[in-house]
């Protein structure tokens, strides 16, 4: 199925020279046109269609109870509605009042839609920190809680990261989907952070600067501030998952078929794979004791999902 | 700052209807500009060029490229505005493109509505403090 261009708005003033052209004939045309005029911008066009007419279309399918209690599967009731919120396209306010009209029409209560308010609330912090942090998003926030010295991150991403050639179905099905569609579901994104920075020991910005060329989403306070959340230069300990986890969430649609099924990176316990990937902390007597009631975690997450074991 | 006849410069923050600085001058000739420098050092795809020429496309405004200030003084000339009219920006990017226009013309920033209207800026640093002062303000509307 071929996509039609959104509909066009005519405008009521006149055009110049060198302005870019408004009067597309497809979306083929607008895919040449910004081969031409972007030269060093990759890649054919996405399947998501930008503008307000599909915003509004996808709006119609959120459902905020499903979303609330499906959210960490890929194939959960996820809205998808980051790219259209992340460049104003919908506004965070209207999509609130798009959630609580859902609820009142269906009888539904604050709780079925706490978890998707909730994440719309990540996203407005994000902002905020971004404006209070400015340019310093692009620096580790907080020392490392890896034990490894953060010069020894790699500064370049792997190329058999960036080709999807890695033989993880999993990360290379995640890297396929970012390139080729600019979406990927916030549990993938976690997945693939965690298998980058603390498998192959990349540093999280190149990480995160490659995710910016293709997430249609893309927002870098959002991006970085995770990205450090998953190092853990943002967090209190490092974001890891393992096969089952991920098994779990993805239905096993990637383990199935994996080549490297026999010799997974990701088998094992948390305890297993922390020891493995990690290096002895120094003793944490000197860290201000606080807020012992387990929640380790929930403090400090990402816009990502918090990690569900 | 009252404006006669401004110009609208339209970000990639803000491409939709509610657009403050649209909904405050519905019919004034408003400008989208593809920064040319950040699209190239950020390595940017055409994919996310595509999504935002397309919801470009769905508002009134006209499209260009290149340096993204230097084009606004241009299209504000052109029309002979008296100011320019845009929605606050929050990446520093663009709000250095903003500082950069109004050292040449006379600038509005206008705020979009926001998700949640707190008295005063909510404590920020970690997410549970901001959502602890935000949250229960949130819910009033419901």
């Amino acid at each position: 199925m071929v996509l039609p261009l959104p509909p066009i708005t005519p405008l009521s003033w006149p055009e110049q020279p060198g302005d870019l052209p408004r009067d597309l004939p497809d979306r083929d045309a607008l895919d040449r046109r910004l081969a031409n005029e972007f030269p060093s911008a990759q890649g054919p066009l996405s399947g998501i269609q930008g503008g307000r007419q599909a915003a509004e279309s996808q709006l119609q399918r959120m459902e905020a109870k499903r979303y609330g209690r499906s959210r960490n599967h890929l194939k959960g009731a996820v809205t998808r509605l980051s790219p259209w919120i992340r460049h104003g396209v919908l506004t965070l306010a209207e999509i609130r009042e798009a959630v609580f009209a859902q609820l009142r029409d269906r009888g539904q209560g604050r709780d079925d839609g706490s978890k998707l308010i909730n994440e719309l609330g990540w996203r407005d912090f994000w902002q905020r920190m971004w404006g209070d942090l400015g340019d310093g998003i692009h620096e580790s926030q907080e020392e490392l809680k890896t034990g490894h010295d953060p010069s020894s991150y790699s500064r370049e991403l792997p190329d058999d990261v960036r080709e999807g050639r890695t033989g993880l179905a999993c990360m290379d099905g995640f890297s396929e989907e970012l390139v080729s569609s600019g979406w990927l579901h916030n549990h993938a994104r976690m997945w693939m952070a965690a298998y980058l920075v603390h498998w192959r020991r990349v540093h999280w910005k190149a990480g995160a600067d490659w995710f910016l060329e293709h997430l249609l989403d893309g927002d870098p306070a959002s991006n970085h501030l995770s990205w450090q959340w998953v190092a853990s230069c943002f967090s209190h300990k490092p974001y890891v998952f393992n096969r089952g986890n991920l098994e779990r969430y993805s239905d096993g649609r990637y383990c199935k078929s994996c080549p490297s099924a026999d010799t997974c990176p990701f088998e094992g316990s948390y305890d297993q794979l922390e020891s493995q990937l990690f290096a002895p902390q120094p003793a944490i007597r000197d860290v201000p004791s606080r807020r012992r009631n387990g929640n380790t975690r929930g403090s400090a997450s990402a816009a990502f999902a918090r990690p569900k074991r | 700052m009252p404006f006669q006849h401004p110009i609208l410069w339209i970000h990639e923050e803000a491409l939709g209807p509610h657009n403050p600085a649209r909904l405050a001058w519905p019919d004034a000739p408003a400008l989208f500009v593809f920064d040319t420098q950040w699209i190239e050092n950020a390595g940017i795809s055409r994919k996310r060029l595509g999504f935002l020429y397309e919801s470009a496309l769905e508002c009134a405004v006209t499209l260009r490229k290149g340096d993204v200030a230097a084009e606004v003084i241009s299209f504000a000339q052109r029309h002979q505005a008296d100011g320019v009219v845009t929605s606050v920006p929050v990446d520093p990017r663009l709000a250095g493109i903003a500082a950069r226009v109004e050292s040449q013309y006379p600038l509005e920033r206008l705020e979009p509505e926001p998700f949640v209207n707190l008295p005063r800026p909510p404590r920020l640093g970690r997410f549970s403090r901001y959502w602890r002062e935000a949250e229960p303000v949130v819910w009033e509307g419901f």
